[in-house]
C-alpha cells in the first residue's frame, strides 16, 4: 500500500465523496420507498442532494443563548467522523482499510461520535427540547452500547482479531457468520442495535418530531443542519457496511464485489430501515431502555458465551 | 525440734495462720469502730507469732522475736495515738474520727506514721520481721502458710489504708467540739515514736538482739535485706528533704533548686556509672521525665497549695524509681518498689478531693497487694537460691525447681502487672490518672507504669532469661505467653474504653492501658528483637504520653476544660501547647516522621519475626481504634471555631517542658539511632541471658531524597512565612515544588525509571496545581497551612518514589496519606469537610494497616527491608507467608486507589477538600496505589515468581484477582459517576473508575497491558487534573457545589468550557484524543491476554464516563443560563495558565503517543518486561498500527473542507441570533426552561440507582453554607 492510499480512501473512495454520494442515494431510495409504502408519491431519488444544496445557501442561525462554537462545531465533527468511518469499513473483495486508520475498536468509538455530537448539539443549543433529546440519546446509548460491545467482542473472539480486514478474511475462509448458528444470537442482537444507532423508528426517541420537535436538531438550520443530514446519511452507510462486514462479507473480487456490496446495502436499507420505520410505532424512552437491557443484552451475552464455549 | 515433732509445730503454724486470716477478716469487718479494729488486728497479729514459732528454725524463731519486739513498739504507738484521738473526739467510730488530720494534725500524723509502720510498708520496717517469718515458712517448704501470711498482709493493708485516709487525710464529716487534751498520753507516745524511727532506720541491732533471743547464732542464714543507697538515689532523696526546708521560706528558690537538683539527677543517671544497659536505660528515662515533670510543675503547681509537700514527694518518688532501676539485689528492689508506691500515692491524692482519695486508695491497695505477692516470689527465690543478688540468682537460676520457678515467675508477674496496669489488674489506672494533678498523671503513665515493664524485663528476661522461663513453663504456665495474652487483652480493652471516654485525661489513661498492652504483647514474645522493640516503645510512649498529659494539664489549667467536647477551637488560643499535643497525637498514632512510627514499625516487625501475625494484626486493629479517638481531639482543637472567654498560653516552664518533649518526638523519628542503640543493648542482654542470637535491627533511618527534603523543609518554611504574608508563602510554595521537580531531575540516578517518571509527574503536576491553588485560594483562610500540607503530601509521594527499601517506602506512604493529607482535606473547616476528611483518614489508616502487616512479613521473611534483599529472599519464603504478605500489601494499595467496590463512598477522597488538592489527589496521589502494584510486580520478577501462588489460565492468581477487582470497579464507579449531582463527587467517582482501568491494565502484567496502564496513568493524570481545575474554576466563579445550581456557564467562561469539553471527551475515550489511545491499548491488552470480560467491562466503562462527562458539561456549561452564571467570570490567568499547559500536554500526547510510549518502553525494559515497540513519532503499537496523529490530521483536512460548506450560506453575513423556540410561549424563565442535571438520563439514572442502591447524595450537607464563600472576592 502506498503512502497516498489511505488519504485517498478517506477523501474519495470508499470514504469521502463516494460515501457521501452513496449515503445520500440510499437516503433517497429510503424516502421514496417509504412514501410508496405510505401511499404517497414521494420525492425524487435525488432529493437528499437537492436538500444539501438548498441548505448550503441559507444563512446560519443560532439561538441567542447557545454556546456558539460548540453549537456550530458539533455537526462539523459529526460529519467528518463519519466520512472517516466510511473509510474504515472494508468492502469485501474490493477494499481493505489500512490498519493505520484503526481497527474495529476505533470504529466502535468513532460510531459513538455522531450520537455524542447530537447530544452536545442539543445541549449547546440551550433549548429545552434539545436537552430532552440529549438526555434521551444518552439513555438510549447507555442501553444499546452494551449489547453492541458484546457483539463486537463475540465476533473478535471468534476470529481472534479486532481488524475488520481479518474478520472479513476469516469469514471468507470459514464461511459467513450469517450461516453459523453459534453467531446467531450475536446477529440478532446486532439487528436490535442498528435501528437505535441510526435513530429510526421505533428508536427515534431523541429526535421524535411529534414529541420534542426533532430534539437536538430543532434549533438548526442552513449548512449546519445540512451537515447533520450528511452525517446521518453517512452513518447509515457505515453501520450497514459494518453489519455486512461482521456477518455476511462473502463477495467476489473486483467490480462484481463492489456491485454485490451496493446491492447488499440497498437491500438492507430498504428492508432493514425503510420497512421497519414505516411499519412500527415509536417506543417511549423507558420502554426502549429496558428493552435493550432485556433482549439484546441477553442475546449478546449468550453470543459471547456461545463463542467462548465453541 | 522440728524434726522431732513436725506435726505439732505444723499444727501450731496452721493455727497461727487461721487466727491470722480470720482475725484480719474480722478486723476488716470492724472497720466502723477504730477501737474494735485495733483490738481485733492485735489479736490477729498473734497469729503471726504462732505461725513463726510453728514454722520454727533459726529464721522463724528470730522472726518471731523480732516481730514481737517491733509490734510491741509500733503497735504501742498506734494504740496510744489512737487513744489520744478517741479521747479528744469522744467517740471511737470511724465516722466521728474522720477528719482528725484537720483537727489534730500532730497526733494524726503520728497515728498515720504508726499505722504505716505496723503495716510494714517500706520504709517503715514493721515488715522486716514479717519478711523473716514468711521467709522461714518458705525455707521450710510451707508455701501455703507463707501464702496465707501474704494474703493476710493484703487484707490488713486494705483496712489500714482506709483508716489512714479517713482519719488523717479526709475532711471532717461534721464539725465537732474536741475534748481536753489527755496530756499524760504524751509520755508513752513520745518515746515509742522515737523508738519506731530508730527501729526503722537501723534494724540490724534489733535483728541481732532477736537472733540472740531466739538462740540462733547463725546469722548468715538470715537474708540480707538491704544494701547501701547509691548517689543517684541519695541526691533526690536528700534533695527532697532539703527542698522541703527551703520551700518553707521561699517558693522561687525551691523551684529553682528543684530544677537544678532534678537536672543533677539526670546528669548522674546519664553518666550512669557501672549500670547495666537495662538499668541505665530506665534510670535515664525516669530521671529525664522526672526532670521535665519538675520543670512543668513549676508553672502548673504555682497556684496550688501544699507545694512543699508536693515537691517533697515528687523528689522522693523520682529517687525511689531511680533506686528501683539501679538496684542490683532484691532487697533494695523491693524497698524502692514500695517507696515508689507510697510516694506516688501521696502525689495522686495531692488535691485531697473525695474522688482523688478514692482513686488513691484503690491505687495504693492494689499496688501494695501486688507488691506483697511479688515479695512472696522474692522470698521464694531466696529460699531456692540463697541470695538476693541479681548476679547470683542469674547464675543459679538453673538450679531452681521448675514448679517453684513457675510460682516465682507468676508472683513477679502479678506484682509488675498491677503496676503496669495489665487487664484485669488495671482498675487503679483509669481512676488515678484523671484525679491526680496533670503533672503527676504524666509520670504516672509515662514512667510509673513503665516500672512494671522494667520489672518484667529485668527480672524475668534478664535475670532468669528465656531459657529458664521455658524450663519453668514446663510446669504448666508459660509466663511469656501469659504476658502476651494479657497484653493483647489490655490493648483491646484500653483502646475500646478510650474510645468511649468523654473526659480528656480519662481517655489518655485508657490509651496508656492500650499502649502498655502493645508493649506487653510484644515483650511477652521473649525474643531479643521483641524486647528491643517493646523497650523502644516504652521510651517513646513515655515521652509521648507525658507530653499529652502535660498538654492536657495546660488546657485544664488555662481554660478549666476537662471534657473532650469542650476543647473545641482551643488550638487557636493555645497554638503552641495544642500544636505539640497534635504532634504527640500524630506520633502516638504511629505516623511518620515521628518517634512513635519507628517503635510501632519495630514492634510489628518483631511480632512478624516471631511468626505472630495475629499479635501484629491485633496491634494494628488497636491503632485504627486509636486513630478514631486521637484524631477526634485534634479535629476539635484546630478545626472547630473557639467560643468562650479569652484563654492564654500556658506559663513558660510548662511550654519549655512540652516543647522539649515535642523535640524528642521529632528527633526520635528522624534520628532514632541513639535510642535504638540503647534499647538494642538491653535486647542483647536478654539474648545473652536466654542464649538467643543477638538483636539484628533493621535499618530504621529515613533516607530523604533531595526532592523530599526540599519539599519537607519548604513546607515548614512556607507555613512559617505564611504567618506574615500569605502572598509570599504562596509564591514560595510554587517555588518549593518547582525546586523539588528540579531536584528529582538532578538526582535522576537514585530512582529507577518507573519511580523517576512518577516523581517527575508528582512534582511537575504538583507545581501546576500549586500555582492554580494560589489563584483559587487567593481570598481563603489559613492559606499557608494549606500550602504547607499540600507540599508535604508531595514530599511523601516523592520520598516514596525515591525509596529503596520497604521501611522508607511505607514511612513516606504514611507521610503522604495520613496527617498531611488530613490537614489539606479538612481545610474548609465546615461540618462536611470535618466529617469527610475524618472518614477518609480512618479509611487510609485501615488501608495502611494492611500494607504495614504485609511489609513486616516481607521484611522478616527476608531478614531485611531492602527491596533487593526481599526480592532475592522471596523464592525461599514459604508460599503462605509470601502470598499472605503480597495479598496484604496489594489490599493496602488497592484501597488507596479506592478499588474494592464494597463501599466506594467510604474509600473515595472527599469532595469537600479544596479543589486544587482534590484534583491532585484524583490525578496524582491515588496513583500511588497502581504505582505500588507495578513496583511490587516488577520487584518480584513479574509473573515468574508470582506463579507460585497458583495459576489460572496462565496468569498468576493474585494478579488476576487484582485485575478483576480493577475491572469490577471500572463498571461500578463508572455507573455511580453517571448518577452523581455533586460537582466534585461526579469527578471523584469517575476518578475511581479510571483508576480501575489503570489497576486492571497493570495487573494484566503483559507488555501491552502495562504499557496501556502506564499511558493511561499519565493521560488520566493530566485529563482528570484538568477536569478538576475546570470544576474549581466553576466553583470559584459560581459558589456552587452541585450541578443543579449551574447552567449556561459556557458563554461566560469559554476557555474553561473548551478545556473541559476537550478533557472530558478525551477521558471518555473518544478517538483520536489522548485518552482514547491509552484506553485502546487497555482494550487490546485485555482481549489479547484472554480477559474478554474485563475488556468488555473496560469498553462499557467508557460509555459511563461519556455519560457522566456530558452530563457535567450540559449541566454546567450549556443549557439555559442559571442564576449562578449571572456574575460568573473567566478564571484568572494564574489558574488558566496551568490548565492550558496541561491541555497542551494532552494534545501533544494525543498526536504523538510515542512521547509517552518511548519512556514507557524504557521503564518496561527496566522492570524486566518485554518493552513495547514504540518510536517517538510512530503509531500506537499493538496488533494494528493505528496512529492517532494520522487520524487527527485526516480529520483536520476533512474538517476544513466541511467548514467551507458551513461557511457557504453566510457569505460574510453575520450569524443570526434568535431566541430559542418554545412553541410560542415567551414567558418561561430560564430556570423553568432549563433541564438540570437531576432530570437527565431518567430511565438510565433510575436503573443505575436501583441496581447499585445509590442515594441522592452530593457529598454535602444541604443546610451547610457554601465552602467557597471565603474563596471569592465578591
Amino acid at each position: 500500500m502506498t503512502e497516498l492510499a489511505y488519504p485517498l480512501a478517506v477523501m474519495l473512495f470508499p470514504g469521502g465523496l463516494f460515501a457521501i454520494a452513496l449515503g445520500l442515494a440510499l437516503k433517497g431510495a429510503d424516502r421514496r420507498l417509504a412514501a410508496r409504502l405510505q401511499g404517497r408519491v414521494g420525492p425524487p431519488l435525488m432529493q437528499p442532494f437537492y436538500d444539501l444544496v438548498k441548505l448550503a445557501r441559507k444563512r446560519t442561525m443560532a439561538p441567542d443563548i447557545a454556546a456558539l462554537p460548540v453549537f456550530l462545531g458539533a455537526p462539523l465533527v459529526g460529519a467528518i467522523s463519519m466520512m472517516l468511518g466510511a473509510a474504515m469499513v472494508p468492502i469485501p473483495g474490493v477494499y481493505a482499510p489500512d490498519p493505520i486508520l484503526g481497527d474495529l475498536l476505533v470504529l466502535l468509538y468513532l460510531l459513538a461520535v455522531p450520537a455524542v455530537v447530537l447530544m452536545v448539539a442539543g445541549s449547546a443549543s440551550g433549548s429545552p427540547f434539545g436537552a430532552i433529546g440529549f438526555s434521551r440519546e444518552m439513555a438510549l446509548m447507555l442501553a444499546y452500547e452494551g449489547p453492541l460491545v458484546l457483539v463486537v467482542a463475540a465476533v473478535a473472539l471468534r476470529t481472534g482479531s479486532f481488524s475488520l480486514a481479518d474478520i472479513v478474511a476469516y469469514q471468507q475462509a470459514h464461511g459467513s457468520f450469517l450461516f453459523d448458528p453459534v453467531m446467531w444470537p450475536a446477529l440478532a442482537a446486532f439487528i436490535a442495535f442498528y435501528p437505535a444507532n441510526l435513530g429510526i423508528v421505533p428508536f427515534d426517541i431523541p429526535e421524535a418530531e411529534t414529541e420534542v420537535l426533532e430534539g437536538p436538531l430543532l434549533e438548526y438550520s442552513g449548512p449546519a443542519l445540512g451537515l447533520f443530514k450528511l452525517m446521518s446519511a453517512l452513518k447509515a452507510v457505515v453501520v450497514l457496511s459494518l453489519g455486512i462486514a461482521l456477518f455476511f462479507p462473502l463477495a467476489p473480487e473486483g467490480l462484481p464485489g463492489l456491485v454485490a456490496h451496493l446491492a447488499k446495502l440497498l437491500v438492507l436499507m430498504l428492508l432493514g430501515v425503510t420497512v421497519v420505520r414505516v411499519s412500527m410505532g415509536r417506543m417511549r424512552i423507558d420502554q426502549a431502555f429496558f428493552f435493550f437491557l432485556k433482549w439484546p443484552l441477553v442475546l449478546s451475552v449468550l453470543s459471547l458465551a456461545a463463542v467462548a464455549l465453541a | 525440734m522440728i524434726a522431732e515433732a513436725p506435726l505439732d509445730s505444723s499444727l501450731l503454724a496452721w493455727l497461727g495462720a487461721i487466727i491470722l486470716l480470720v482475725g484480719e477478716t474480722v478486723a476488716l469487718l470492724a472497720l466502723r469502730n477504730l477501737a474494735a479494729l485495733i483490738a481485733v488486728s492485735t489479736v490477729a497479729e498473734i497469729g503471726y507469732l504462732l505461725l513463726a514459732v510453728g514454722v520454727g528454725g533459726a529464721t522463724g524463731d528470730t522472726g518471731a522475736w523480732m516481730h514481737l519486739g517491733y509490734q510491741a513498739v509500733m503497735r504501742g504507738l498506734m494504740v496510744f495515738t489512737a487513744w489520744w484521738l478517741i479521747r479528744r473526739t469522744g467517740s471511737a467510730s470511724l465516722d466521728a474520727l474522720t477528719g482528725s488530720g484537720r483537727r489534730m494534725p500532730i497526733a494524726s500524723t503520728l497515728f498515720g506514721f504508726a499505722l504505716f509502720s505496723v503495716m510494714g510498708l517500706s520504709p517503715f520496717k514493721g515488715s522486716y520481721s514479717k519478711f523473716l517469718i514468711l521467709y522461714a515458712a518458705l525455707e521450710g517448704g510451707h508455701w501455703l502458710l507463707a501464702a496465707a501470711g501474704t494474703l493476710a498482709s493484703i487484707i490488713a493493708a486494705f483496712y489500714y489504708l482506709r483508716v489512714i485516709q479517713r482519719v488523717c487525710l479526709e475532711p471532717p464529716l461534721e464539725p465537732r467540739e474536741l475534748n481536753a487534751e489527755p496530756w499524760w498520753l504524751a509520755f508513752p507516745i513520745a518515746p515509742l515514736a522515737a523508738l519506731t524511727v530508730v527501729m526503722s532506720l537501723w534494724p540490724e541491732p534489733f535483728l541481732r538482739l532477736a537472733a540472740e533471743g531466739a538462740g540462733a547464732l547463725d546469722l548468715g542464714r538470715v537474708p540480707e535485706f538491704e544494701s547501701p543507697w547509691s548517689l543517684l538515689v541519695l541526691v533526690p532523696y536528700v534533695g527532697g528533704f532539703a527542698l522541703y526546708i527551703v520551700g518553707l521560706h521561699t517558693r522561687l528558690m525551691r523551684e529553682l533548686n528543684a530544677v537544678l537538683l532534678a537536672g543533677l539527677t539526670l546528669v548522674l543517671a546519664v553518666v550512669g556509672n557501672g549500670l547495666d544497659p537495662a538499668s541505665h536505660l530506665f534510670a535515664v528515662l525516669f530521671a529525664g521525665i522526672g526532670f521535665l515533670v519538675v520543670l512543668y510543675s513549676w508553672g502548673y503547681m504555682a497556684h496550688e497549695g501544699h507545694g512543699n509537700r508536693y515537691t517533697f514527694f515528687l523528689f522522693l518518688m523520682i529517687g525511689s524509681m531511680l533506686g528501683l532501676a539501679t538496684a542490683h539485689e532484691f532487697g533494695n528492689f523491693y524497698v524502692f518498689w514500695e517507696l515508689m508506691t507510697w510516694t506516688s500515692y501521696f502525689l495522686v491524692i495531692h488535691e485531697q478531693t473525695p474522688k482523688a482519695l478514692r482513686a488513691g486508695f484503690i491505687y495504693f491497695v492494689m499496688c501494695a497487694g501486688g507488691a506483697y505477692v511479688m515479695n512472696f516470689g522474692i522470698l521464694l527465690t531466696h529460699a531456692q537460691v540463697g541470695s538476693f543478688e541479681f548476679a547470683h540468682i542469674a547464675a543459679e537460676a538453673g538450679n531452681i525447681d521448675p514448679a517453684a520457678g513457675m510460682v516465682i515467675a507468676l508472683c513477679f508477674l502479678v506484682g509488675f502487672a498491677v503496676k503496669a496496669g495489665f487487664v484485669p489488674l488495671h482498675a487503679w489506672l483509669p481512676l488515678a490518672h484523671p484525679e491526680a494533678p496533670s503533672s503527676i498523671s504524666a509520670p504516672l503513665s509515662g514512667i510509673l507504669t513503665k516500672a512494671g515493664i522494667f520489672g518484667l524485663v529485668k527480672v524475668l528476661f534478664v535475670i532468669f532469661g528465656a531459657t529458664q522461663l521455658a524450663r519453668f513453663a514446663q510446669s504448666g504456665v508459660d509466663v511469656g505467653t501469659l504476658i502476651t495474652v494479657l497484653g493483647c487483652l489490655t490493648l483491646i480493652y484500653g483502646e475500646v474504653m478510650a474510645l468511649l471516654q468523654k473526659e480528656l485525661k480519662r481517655m489518655l489513661a485508657y490509651s496508656t492501658l492500650a499502649q502498655i498492652g502493645e508493649i506487653a504483647a510484644i515483650l511477652g514474645l521473649g525474643s531479643s528483637l521483641a524486647t528491643t522493640a517493646s523497650l523502644l516503645h516504652v521510651t517513646n510512649h513515655a515521652v509521648m504520653k507525658t507530653l499529652l498529659f502535660f498538654a492536657a494539664g495546660a488546657f485544664i489549667l488555662q481554660s478549666g476544660r476537662r471534657q473532650i467536647a469542650d476543647l473545641a477551637g482551643l488550638g487557636r488560643r493555645m497554638p503552641f501547647t495544642a500544636g505539640c499535643y497534635a504532634l504527640a497525637t500524630v506520633a502516638i498514632m504511629g505516623l511518620p516522621p515521628f518517634s512513635g512510627f519507628v517503635s510501632k514499625f519495630l514492634m510489628i516487625t518483631a511480632a512478624a519475626a516471631d511468626g505472630r501475625v495475629d499479635v501484629a494484626a491485633l496491634i494494628l486493629v488497636g491503632s485504627v481504634i486509636a486513630a478514631f479517638y486521637y484524631l477526634r481531639i485534634v479535629r476539635l482543637l484546630f478545626f472547630h471555631p473557639y467560643e468562650g472567654p479569652l484563654v492564654e498560653e500556658a506559663p513558660l516552664t510548662m511550654r519549655v517542658a512540652i516543647g522539649t518533649l515535642a523535640a524528642l518526638i521529632v528527633a526520635g523519628g528522624i534520628a532514632p539511632q541513639l535510642q535504638l542503640d540503647a534499647v538494642a543493648a538491653v535486647g542483647n542482654m536478654v539474648a545473652a541471658a536466654g542464649s538467643l542470637p543477638p538483636v539484628e535491627l533493621p535499618n530504621l533511618t529515613l533516607i530523604w531524597p533531595a526532592a523530599t527534603l526540599i519539599a519537607t523543609l519548604g513546607a515548614l518554611v512556607v507555613w512559617l512565612v505564611g504567618k506574615n504574608s500569605v502572598v509570599v508563602a504562596g509564591r514560595l510554595a510554587i517555588t518549593v515544588v518547582a525546586a523539588s521537580f528540579v531536584a528529582v531531575l538532578l538526582q535522576a540516578d537514585r530512582y529507577d525509571s518507573l519511580s523517576f517518571a512518577f516523581a517527575l509527574l508528582v512534582s511537575g503536576v504538583g507545581t501546576l496545581n500549586m500555582a492554580y491553588a494560589t489563584g483559587y485560594m487567593a481570598h481563603g483562610h489559613a492559606q499557608a497551612r494549606f500550602y504547607a500540607a499540600f507540599t508535604l503530601m508531595m514530599a511523601g509521594l516523592m520520598g516514596m518514589a525515591g525509596s529503596h527499601d520497604f521501611f522508607n517506602f511505607f514511612a513516606f506512604w504514611e507521610l503522604m496519606s495520613s496527617w498531611a493529607l488530613y490537614v489539606a482535606l479538612v481545610h474548609e473547616e465546615t461540618n462536611d469537610a470535618r466529617r469527610e476528611a475524618f472518614k477518609y483518614f480512618i479509611f487510609n489508616t485501615v488501608g495502611a494497616s494492611f500494607m504495614f502487616l504485609g511489609i513486616a512479613m516481607f521484611g522478616t521473611g527476608a531478614g531485611s527491608f531492602e527491596f533487593k534483599a526481599v526480592a532475592l529472599a522471596a523464592p525461599e519464603m514459604s508460599t503462605p507467608w509470601f502470598g499472605g504478605a503480597l495479598v496484604l500489601v496489594f489490599i493496602g494499595m488497592l484501597m488507596k486507589a479506592a478499588m474494592l467496590p464494597v463501599r466506594i463512598d467510604y474509600q473515595m477522597h472527599p469532595a469537600t477538600a479544596p479543589t486544587p488538592v482534590s484534583g491532585y489527589i484524583s490525578a496524582v496521589l491515588l496513583k500511588s496505589g497502581p504505582y505500588g502494584v507495578l513496583k511490587l510486580f516488577a520487584l518480584f520478577g513479574g509473573a515468574t515468581l508470582l506463579n507460585r501462588l497458583g495459576v489460572i489460565q496462565g496468569m498468576p492468581a493474585v494478579m488476576d484477582a487484582v485485575a478483576i477487582i480493577g475491572g469490577v470497579t471500572v463498571l461500578y464507579a463508572g455507573a455511580m459517576a453517571v448518577v452523581q449531582n455533586g460537582i466534585k463527587r461526579l469527578l471523584i467517582y469517575s476518578t475511581v473508575c479510571q483508576l480501575g482501568y489503570i489497576t486492571m491494565a497493570l495487573a494484566l502484567g503483559t507488555t501491552l497491558g502495562v504499557a496501556g496502564g502506564l499511558m493511561h496513568f499519565v493521560n488520566h493524570m493530566m485529563v482528570k487534573d484538568l477536569l478538576f481545575l475546570c470544576a474549581g474554576a466553576i466553583m470559584v466563579a459560581s459558589h456552587a457545589k452541585t450541578l443543579d445550581e449551574l447552567g449556561g456557564l459556557g458563554r461566560k467562561m469559554p476557555i474553561t468550557f473548551a478545556i473541559f469539553l476537550f478533557a472530558g471527551l478525551s477521558l471518555a475515550g473518544i478517538p483520536p484524543l489522548n485518552g482514547f489511545s491509552s484506553k485502546w491499548l487497555i482494550y487490546q491488552a485485555s482481549f489479547q491476554s484472554g480477559h474478554y470480560v474485563l475488556g468488555i467491562f473496560a469498553l462499557i466503562g467508557s460509555l459511563f464516563t461519556l455519560a457522566a462527562v456530558l452530563k457535567f458539561a450540559h449541566a454546567a456549561f450549556m443549557g439555559a443560563p442559571g442564576q449562578a452564571a449571572e456574575h460568573a467570570e473567566e478564571a484568572p490567568a494564574i489558574m488558566l495558565v496551568p490548565m492550558m499547559l496541561l491541555t497542551a500536554g494532552c494534545f501533544v500526547v494525543g498526536m504523538m503517543p510515542g512521547v509517552l510510549l518511548v519512556p514507557i518502553a524504557a521503564i518496561q525494559q527496566q522492570l524486566g518486561l518485554t518493552p513495547i515497540a514504540a518510536t517517538w513519532m510512530g503509531p500506537l503499537p499493538g496488533t494494528g498500527g493505528w496512529h492517532p496523529g494520522v487520524l487527527s490530521v485526516l480529520l483536520l483536512v476533512l474538517g476544513s473542507v466541511s467548514w467551507l460548506y458551513l461557511r457557504l450560506g453566510r457569505a460574510g453575513a453575520p450569524i443570526i441570533r434568535s431566541p430559542i423556540h418554545l412553541c410560542g410561549v415567551g414567558t418561561l424563565s430560564p430556570a423553568v426552561a432549563n433541564t438540570g442535571a437531576l432530570n437527565l438520563y431518567e430511565s438510565a439514572d433510575a436503573a443505575i440507582r436501583g441496581a447499585l442502591h445509590a442515594k441522592y447524595d452530593t457529598g454535602y450537607d444541604p443546610d451547610e453554607p457554601s465552602d467557597h464563600v471565603e474563596a471569592n472576592p465578591a
